[in-house]
């Protein structure tokens, strides 16, 4: 499989402040509508007052190498490139909905004027360019990093390789390709407000 | 410590209503379905009558679906997509739904021909007979039952009870959902249909559908049709208790299911009361089960249930889903 590219992201929520450049860029890039968003950013706030720090969870579409979107789509609308980005045939997708309930991680929204699903696609139109996505682009911290994972010479692999990651969800086996260093999930998981204990 | 969510972005659901109205028109159909082949196929001579307007009742559910179908999907003109051969993706059971929809009205609709055929008044009728004689000739049942019309049933039972039970596949297989997630929701379908279809030709039968006037309600029928009910409601009932328990002390995502579930009005005091124990408690009557009206209010009862059984499945479960990812 050497030669193939496998692409792939790390966000880096040390280096993420929270100025939400990644959901503001990839709504003017993607022309996304109001209501859905591509990329977002989920914030907490953890500890008790005065020691209380903000958190951020940048999130996109993880790209699952065994994404749920693709298994459930009924006219193979929605399925997986080569290099492992997932993306949405606009122009045969019947807008059914079954991926969007699918999806574990809320990545897809149905489209309000195309009316077909839709979501992040590493900005496909970009990356085929040899460009980064607009996220990347445009994140001032550089918190998220993306390339080939396939690359060992890569920034992505690099930074994937020297530090501990996370991905979101991992028990229900949809192995993601976008990789988190310091997220602290286990302590996000409950949603539900206030945690005590955690 | 304290840990509080600030904000928790989750992209908007496209699914309505037309999504659990679609799966109980369906369970009518399949349910009416059934009670039809308790004589043409199992042989059940009790249940004669009722072959020729299940049947009937059964296509005209039917008839409805394709509007719920075509209401939900974002792009209604592009549904053909569902048909091309080299689109079929194996995984996904609304695949198998695609074609299963299409393979059970062409068999379901040859069966109700064949028993159209059947009837002894199937001769052409005198242009003048009135619409009385027509009802009288409806409710005399089969003259030749035949091998053919229990041949054809056996190849429709399978086919109906595959395009009920695979919207269970489609909400099990949704694994991030533990209100959906599990092998017994499809089974839970199936029941809940022959469930609402009984009462549905419980409904027509006491009020004249398809039965001529001058013939007599049939107590003894009655009474079975409510025993059938009263069986099917206490396995509902079963699959109500077994997810309470499943769910309580199942994982985090599930115990939160379970406080959505107990809060909701809607699922408690219309599908678990009044959709279910108050039915079971008329129907557990010998004299109510034949009794006309205790029979009508169980019966309309049993069949908001099991539309709100599917309502709250789909919304309650939506709402479950946000509580992951």
């Amino acid at each position: 499989m050497a030669g193939e590219k496998k692409y792939g992201m790390v966000v880096d929520t040390r280096k993420c402040v929270g100025c939400v450049s990644c959901t503001v860029s990839c709504k003017m890039e993607n022309k996304v509508p109001f209501d859905g968003f591509r990329a977002w950013l989920n914030i907490r706030e953890r500890g008790t007052f005065p020691e209380v720090k903000r958190h951020f969870l940048p999130r996109l579409c993880n790209h699952c190498e065994n994404a749920p979107c693709v298994q459930v789509c009924p006219v193979k609308a929605t399925y997986k490139r080569e290099d492992g980005v997932v993306i949405i045939d606009e122009k045969r997708c019947i807008g059914c909905g079954y991926c969007i309930t699918a999806c574990p991680y809320h990545a897809r929204y149905l489209h309000p004027q195309t009316k077909v699903a839709d979501k992040c696609s590493f900005c496909q139109h970009r990356i085929d360019q040899g460009l980064e996505p607009a996220c990347v682009r445009n994140c001032m911290g550089k918190a998220r990093v993306f390339g080939d994972l396939n690359d060992p010479a890569t920034a992505v692999s690099k930074v994937l390789g020297a530090n501990p990651t996370q991905t979101l969800l991992p028990e229900f086996g949809t192995n993601p390709k976008v990789y988190y260093i310091s997220a602290d999930l286990n302590v996000s998981a409950a949603k539900e407000g206030k945690v005590s204990g955690a | 410590m304290e840990l509080n969510e600030i904000y928790t972005v989750v992209n908007p659901t496209s699914w309505n209503a037309f999504i659990p109205l679609y799966i109980f028109l369906k369970g009518l159909s399949v349910g009416a379905f059934i009670v039809s082949a308790l004589y043409t196929v199992f042989g059940f001579k009790s249940f004669r009558s009722l072959a020729w307007p299940s049947a009937v009742a059964s296509v005209v559910f039917l008839a409805l679906v394709p509007i719920m179908l075509f209401a939900d999907l974002g792009q209604p003109g592009r549904f053909w997509h569902l048909l091309v051969p080299w689109y079929f993706n194996f995984t996904s059971p609304m695949s198998w739904g695609s074609w299963l929809l299409i393979l059970y009205p062409i068999v379901l609709l040859r069966y109700t021909y064949l028993l159209y055929k059947a009837r002894p008044a199937a001769l052409p009728a005198p242009a003048s007979a009135s619409a009385k004689e027509m009802a009288a000739t409806l409710a005399h049942g089969l003259t030749a039952s035949g091998n053919t019309i229990k041949l054809t049933g056996l190849v429709v039972l399978p086919v109906a009870v595959a395009t009920d039970v695979y919207t269970g596949f489609l909400l099990g297989v949704v694994k991030a959902n533990a209100l959906w997630n599990g092998a017994l929701l499809p089974i839970n379908f199936l029941v809940s249909a022959i469930l609402s279809g009984a009462a549905a030709v419980v409904l027509m039968y006491l009020f004249g559908i398809g039965r001529a006037k001058q013939d007599k309600l049939d107590s003894n029928l009655l009474g079975l049709l409510g025993q059938m009910m009263l069986v099917l409601i206490a396995v509902e009932i079963f699959f109500v208790i077994s997810q309470w328990l499943v769910l309580g002390m199942g994982g985090q995502q599930a115990g939160l299911v379970l406080k959505l579930l107990l809060s909701d009005p809607l699922y408690i005091l219309g599908e678990v009361v009044a959709g279910l124990v108050i039915p079971l408690m008329i129907l557990l009557s010998s004299r109510a089960r034949s009794n006309p009206t205790w029979l009508t209010v169980g019966s309309v009862l049993v069949i908001a249930g099991s539309f709100l059984m599917r309502y709250t499945l789909i919304f309650i479960g939506l709402e479950a889903s946000r509580l992951v990812g």
